[in-house]
Parts: C-alpha cells; sequence; structure tokens
C-alpha cells in the first residue's frame, strides 16, 4: 500500500516539475528581453499553455491531497515549519494562474494592461518557482523541528540560508530549461524557433551552474552532496547518466527531432529527481530529531486502501482524458486556431 | 487579533472568497452547455455568441476558483495541523474523489475553451457539459467533508486519539446529504439569479434585447427552479440540525431555556447575558413543529449546554434570518416568474425585480455557510475537538490574514472588472 503511495507521490511531483514546471518556466521566459519577438512569442506561450496549465497544476493538488490523507504527521509538520514559504509559494500560484488568464481573456487587449499582466504572469513565476525550490531543500536539512517554539528556530531558520536559495534559482532555471525545450516545437516561425533554441542553450547553462552552486552550497549542510554523489556507484550512475543526456539531447536539438528533444529534457529533469529520491528515500523529511519515513508516518491501512482505491479508479478516467487533452491540443498536423 | 481569531477570520475569509467562484464554477457550465446545446440544435447564431460569452466568464472565475481552492487546500494545514494531523486520515477519502473530479474538470475546461475548432461539434459540447458535472461533484465530495465536521462519525475517539478509522462511513456522515443537496441547490439558485439579474438588467436598459432575453430566460430556468426546490431544501437541513446539532439550532434560534411547545422567534436578536430574545415576535410552537414536526415537542435549549459550548449567537441568529429571509423571499421570485413565464410575457416590474435580486441568492449562501461554520463553534469537529485545539502554534497568522484580505480584495476587484468589460464588449457588438 504505502508503496504504491510512494510511487503516486513521486509521478505527482516528477509530473508537476515537468509540466506545471514548464508552464512556469514560459512566464519566466517572457521577463527576459525579446525585441520584437515579444508578441509572437506571448501568442505562442498562450496557445501552448492555455488548455492545459490548470490540469498540469493539478498534481500540486494530487500531492497535497495523497500527503494528507496518507501521511498526516508530516503534512502537519511542513505546514508548521515552513508555513513562510508555503504561504509565499501559494501567493505566486495565486498570481500566476489569474494574471494569465486575465491577459489572454481580457476583453480589451490594449498594450498597457497587457503588459502589467505579462509582468505579473512572469514575476509570479519566477517567485513561485524559486520558492518550491526552498521548500523541496528544506524537507532534508535536519533544521525543522517540530518541538521548538522559537520564533527563529521554528519558523525560520528551517529554509534560510545560501543551499535552499541555491535549489530556488535552480528550479527556476529547470523551469525556464524545460520551457525552451517544449516551446521549441510550438511554433512553426523560424526566427522564434531560434530563439526558444538559443534560450534552451542559455538555460541549460545555468542549470548546470545552479546545479554547481547547489553542490556547493551543500558542503555546510547535513548531506554533503558531491561526496554522497561520488561514494556510491549508483548515484554516480545517475550523474553520468544526466551528463551523457546532454550531449543527446543537443544532437536531437541540431537534427530538430522535437518529441525526442522533449523526451530527453524531461529525462534530465527525472533524473534530477531520482538522484534526490535516491538520497533520501523512503524519508520524507529529515527533522532535527530524526527522519520521518513514509512508512512510519502512515496513516492507518483502511484509510491507505481507500486513498490507493480512489487513485487507481481516478487514474482509469485521468490518464486517458489527460491523453485526449494532450492529443487534441500538442498534435503538430492539428489546425491552427 | 490573538492568533486563533486571526486563524478563524483567515479561513473564514478565504472561505468566503473561494466559495463564490465555486458556486459559479458548477453552475455557469450548465448554464453555458444549456446555450450552447441551443445554438447546436437551432443554429441560432445568438445562442452561440452567448455560449462565447458565457465561456470567457467561466475561463476567468474558474481560474480564480481553481487558485483559490489551491490556497484552501494549503491553508487546512497552515491553519488547523491539531485537526488535520487527526483528521487527514479520517476525512481525506472525500478529498481524495474530489481531487480526482476537480482534475478531470480542469482537463474538460481546458478542452472546451480551446477546443472550438479541434473537435466534433457534439464532442465539444460534452466537454463543455462535463466541466459542469465535475465541478458538481467535486462540490459534492468537499460539503460531505464538512458535513463530517458537523456530525463526525467512522472512528472511536479515546484520551485524544482517532482509531477504528472507517473512511468509507466518514464520508457518508450524516450531515454529507442535507448539507450536500442545500448547497448544491444553493450554487444553482446564487448563480442562476445573479446571472439573470445582470442580463435582466441589460435587457430593461434596451441593450442587445434578443440575446440578453434569451441568456435571462436559460438562466432563470435554473435560478427559478432551484429558488421554489431551496425551502425544502433547507427544511429537510433544519430537522436534521435539530437532530444532529442542538446546540446550534438552539443557538439559530435564541433558544435558552429548554421547552415544549418551543417559538420561533422572526427577527429579534438573542442576548447572552439575560438569557433572552430581545424584540422579535415569537410564533409560539412553531419551533416545535418545524424541528419535530409536533407543536407540542420538547426543544432543547441553550440550558442543556455549559456556557463556553454555545455558540457566538447573535452573529448565528442573524445569518439564519438573512438567509430564511432572502430564501422565502426568492422561492416568491421563482413561483412568480414560473407563472408569469407560463402566461407568454415577462412583466417590466417582474424584470426589474429580478434585478433587484440578483445579488440576494450569493448573500444567502454566505449567510448559510456563517451558519454552518459560526454555529459550530468552539468545536471544529463536533463534539470531539474544540477550534482553539486545532490552530498552529505559528505565531503572527494575523499577518497571513492581512496579506490574503489584501490579495484577496485586489483580485476581486480585478475579476469584477474584467467581467464589466466582457459584457461591456458583447453589447457593444450588438449595437446596444
Amino acid at each position: 500500500m504505502i508503496d504504491i503511495l510512494v510511487s503516486f507521490i513521486a509521478a505527482s511531483l516528477l509530473l508537476y516539475v515537468l509540466l506545471g514546471g514548464s508552464d512556469f518556466g514560459a512566464g519566466i521566459i517572457e521577463l527576459l528581453p525579446a525585441g520584437r519577438l515579444r508578441e509572437a512569442q506571448k501568442e505562442v506561450i498562450n496557445r501552448a499553455m492555455g488548455p492545459v496549465w490548470e490540469a498540469n497544476h493539478m498534481w500540486l493538488i494530487l500531492l497535497v491531497v495523497i500527503l494528507f490523507m496518507g501521511f498526516p504527521t508530516i503534512f502537519t509538520t511542513l505546514m508548521i515549519a515552513l508555513h513562510i514559504p508555503m504561504l509565499a509559494l501559494l501567493v505566486g500560484i495565486v498570481v500566476r494562474g489569474s494574471a494569465f488568464v486575465f491577459r489572454h481573456y481580457d476583453a480589451v487587449q490594449e498594450p498597457k494592461t497587457q503588459r502589467i499582466y505579462t509582468w505579473l504572469f512572469g514575476l509570479s513565476s519566477l517567485w513561485s518557482a524559486f520558492w518550491l525550490g526552498i521548500i523541496a531543500a528544506s524537507l532534508n536539512r535536519g533544521i525543522i523541528d517540530p518541538a521548538s517554539r522559537d520564533v527563529w528556530a521554528a519558523w525560520f531558520a528551517p529554509w534560510w540560508g545560501v543551499y535552499p536559495l541555491a535549489v530556488g534559482a535552480f528550479v527556476a532555471c529547470i523551469y525556464a530549461f524545460l520551457a525552451s525545450i517544449y516551446l521549441v516545437g510550438e511554433t512553426e516561425e523560424p526566427e522564434l524557433k531560434r530563439r526558444f533554441v538559443r534560450l534552451a542553450a542559455w538555460c541549460n547553462g545555468l542549470v548546470v551552474l545552479a546545479g554547481g552552486v547547489v553542490f556547493a552550497a551543500s558542503l555546510g549542510e547535513r548531506d554533503n552532496l558531491p561526496a554522497a554523489f561520488l561514494r556510491d556507484p549508483l548515484k554516480l550512475a545517475i550523474v553520468g547518466l544526466a551528463t551523457l543526456f546532454f550531449v543527446v539531447l543537443w544532437v536531437f536539438v541540431a537534427k530538430r527531432r522535437t518529441m525526442l528533444t522533449r523526451i530527453v529534457a524531461s529525462g534530465q529533469v527525472a533524473l534530477i529527481l531520482i538522484g534526490w529520491y535516491v538520497l533520501y528515500a523512503p524519508n520524507a523529511l529529515i527533522t532535527a530529531q530524526g527522519p520521518l519515513s513514509f512508512y512510519d508516518e502512515a496513516a492507518p491501512p483502511a484509510t491507505l486502501r481507500q486513498l490507493v482505491l480512489a487513485l487507481l479508479i481516478g487514474s482509469v478516467f485521468i490518464f486517458p482524458s489527460l491523453f485526449y487533452l494532450f492529443r487534441v491540443f500538442k498534435r503538430s498536423d492539428g489546425p491552427k486556431e | 487579533m490573538d492568533n486563533l481569531t486571526a486563524a478563524r477570520a483567515t479561513m473564514a475569509f478565504s472561505l468566503g472568497f473561494h466559495i463564490i467562484f465555486a458556486a459559479i464554477g458548477m453552475t455557469m457550465p450548465f448554464l453555458m452547455s444549456a446555450a450552447h446545446w441551443l445554438y447546436l440544435k437551432k443554429k441560432d447564431p445568438v445562442y452561440l455568441e452567448l455560449t462565447k460569452m458565457w465561456m470567457k466568464g467561466v475561463a476567468i472565475l474558474f481560474a480564480v476558483g481553481a487558485v483559490s481552492g489551491t490556497v484552501l487546500s494549503f491553508e487546512l494545514g497552515l491553519l488547523w495541523p491539531g485537526f488535520m494531523r487527526h483528521a487527514g486520515a479520517i476525512i481525506g477519502m472525500p478529498f481524495s474523489w474530489e481531487g480526482t473530479a476537480f482534475f478531470l474538470e480542469a482537463i474538460a475546461i481546458g478542452l472546451f475553451l480551446y477546443g472550438w475548432k479541434r473537435m466534433k461539434p457534439w464532442v465539444h459540447w460534452t466537454t463543455g457539459l462535463l466541466v459542469g458535472v465535475t465541478g458538481f461533484v467535486s462540490g459534492i465530495f468537499v460539503v460531505a467533508a464538512n458535513g463530517w465536521m458537523n456530525a463526525p462519525s467512522g472512528f472511536d475517539w479515546v484520551d485524544g486519539v482517532a482509531s477504528n478509522i472507517d473512511p468509507v462511513k466518514a464520508m457518508f456522515n450524516q450531515a454529507w446529504f442535507h448539507q450536500s443537496l442545500h448547497m448544491q441547490l444553493a450554487a444553482l439558485q446564487a448563480v442562476g439569479l445573479a446571472v439573470a439579474g445582470i442580463h435582466a438588467w441589460l435587457y430593461l436598459r434596451g441593450r442587445a434585447p434578443d440575446l440578453n432575453l434569451k441568456a435571462l430566460r436559460i438562466a432563470m430556468v435554473f435560478g427559478a427552479a432551484a429558488s421554489i426546490a431551496q425551502p425544502f431544501a433547507g427544511h429537510f437541513a433544519g430537522e436534521r440540525v435539530a437532530a444532529l446539532q442542538p446546540a446550534k439550532l438552539a443557538a439559530i434560534e435564541g433558544h435558552f431555556e429548554t421547552s415544549r411547545r418551543a417559538p420561533l422567534t422572526l427577527g429579534g436578536l438573542p442576548d447572552a447575558e439575560t438569557r433572552t430574545m430581545k424584540g422579535g415576535l415569537a410564533i409560539p410552537g412553531l419551533l416545535s413543529l418545524l424541528a419535530h414536526r409536533d407543536i407540542n415537542a420538547e426543544v432543547i435549549g441553550l440550558d442543556q449546554f455549559p456556557r463556553e459550548d454555545w455558540p457566538p449567537l447573535v452573529i448565528t441568529h442573524v445569518a439564519f434570518q438573512v438567509m430564511v429571509g432572502i430564501g422565502s423571499l426568492l422561492a416568491l421570485l421563482g413561483v412568480l416568474y414560473v407563472w408569469f413565464r407560463r402566461r407568454g410575457a415577462l412583466p417590466r416590474w417582474l424584470l426589474w425585480t429580478v434585478v433587484a435580486c440578483a445579488p440576494l441568492g450569493m448573500v444567502a449562501l454566505e449567510a448559510g455557510w456563517v451558519v454552518t461554520e459560526v454555529g459550530r463553534q468552539p468545536w471544529i469537529i463536533y463534539g470531539i475537538m474544540r477550534t482553539k485545539d486545532a490552530v498552529t502554534p505559528v505565531p503572527g497568522i494575523v499577518y497571513h490574514f492581512y496579506l490574503f484580505l489584501g490579495l484577496y480584495l485586489m483580485l476581486a476587484a480585478a475579476t469584477v472588472w474584467l467581467l464589466r468589460r466582457q459584457i461591456l464588449a458583447v453589447q457593444q457588438k450588438f449595437g446596444g
């Protein structure tokens, strides 16, 4: 039961980062200077994101529901210790979704208000990506202290520091990277295609750079990432594979194999999450008192059975519908609006 | 503001904000599908225009509903970890089903909004209808979870720990049905009447008369039918509350002393100090009759409960009076509308009344939730856990409150402004 639930958590997280993340990445890209391509880029992003962003956002909801039903202690510990970053993330999510929809559905499309929406959409996307990274970094630092009621130690220290900042920046770079790779296949306009390829190259460089900073920042943390990854052959293999994927990715980009570039880029991001998983599973978080494992903190079996049942039956409906959604809108030979 | 008050204010405000968009998200797709169906059947382009106009409203309002709903799912833990630690495992089940329905709704809305040229017309129409159906179903699940807080079941509570958890029994608690029925009707009623009111106003002002009259008629099918059905659902809910939560009923009615042939007081204000109702019109025996179907039945009063277990009396009583007052008025409006509609012509005074009543459904819906939530206090899980024992230990929740107060007020203002632009654009197109 718990294994199935942990798989669902891992899958939801992966899909949220890949699909939801690229939607945030699109917002980040719109913050960058685009010159005369700005309008065309906006149209492509509207068309690419419009039909799917709400479904992509649902992976986060699913994650929250699995946590609070199946692992209530883990959920509440997180929500208490990380109240501030969670709140920051929520503000970003609210502003991002509203600004994106307002921009598209404002009956009067005038440059001034459109600029405001774009600016809000971009900033809130960057903001949300950043805080999600901070939250992710805070889980396993061993600083979360459910016993403490000291304002600094209990509610600031868990997410404060260079390492969470670095992970925040890393996530923002990953999102922008995914968005640029995905967007290459969303337009036939050669100039715009070139721009997205160029952006993807830059973002790929930034991902590597930010990744390096994360590794460096982790030297002062509970888990020294370079040591952890170099010592264990499995983790080393993951890093090796991710490096190999870089080469493969750019070969496919050069050959204009849209679908394959998307798969390889997604694979790279999946490897990062797998690396994280290998490092910490089956612990959901590590507090000052020790790790909280999914296996120790699960709800009673009757609840888990119902949760698994709901997820399995839900999957029977959700996956075919999602497949249909993406087939209708992401088929390259489909008619254009 | 102390932390508990701030957390309650935040939750009340977040829910009060979200519930408007949730009600719209559950109802508007049905209106939209009805217009779309008429277009596909009759090929009258006015219905197409109407469908697209409502669709744009749905797109904007659904997005705000989805993000404010996300906030709520986090706030359950951010504000009430003491509750979620125990309740998550017991009452997570309706949330997991709600999540599934909501997921499907998000997929359906993507297909409908952007699929005009990509799907066969009737397949496309079906996706629009599915937005409504999945939204409606997810609403039922969420209300079932709230029902459990009023009528907790499916577990044993020993020394502050839940055991023998049965999530199915918890989901189908004794309050899920009457609460869901009452709420889903309220959503149809409030949104149907609000939409009808807007179009009635535009119609009366001479703007695009054909479009607005058609819109009004579709919206009133839902608004009038739900308004006529609602008093029956409300009465049924009242009977259930009398059986399940006598303290809530006593607070609603300002009923202090347990008595037979208990009176129903219209208006008035309960005074907790003197334990009397100030003012109002007392109708002898009516409360006994309504609560227990017997004019001589005994109705439990607040005297049966320790003072610290009383809900806030004035808020609960006034909110209830507002809800029932409006509900009665709207039922009358519904009957009048059906009467005149069957005779063929809608007199202008009736349309002006529809305009005047446009916001009332939403007011009643909010008032009803105030009755449910404030009337349950001081409990978060009725009779099991007190709200003060569930609140987060995080200090300074008041800033959380101000942050979302500001954010949501701006969002509300922006939404209203956008919808106004939307309506004006369509009216201009029709040369009104």
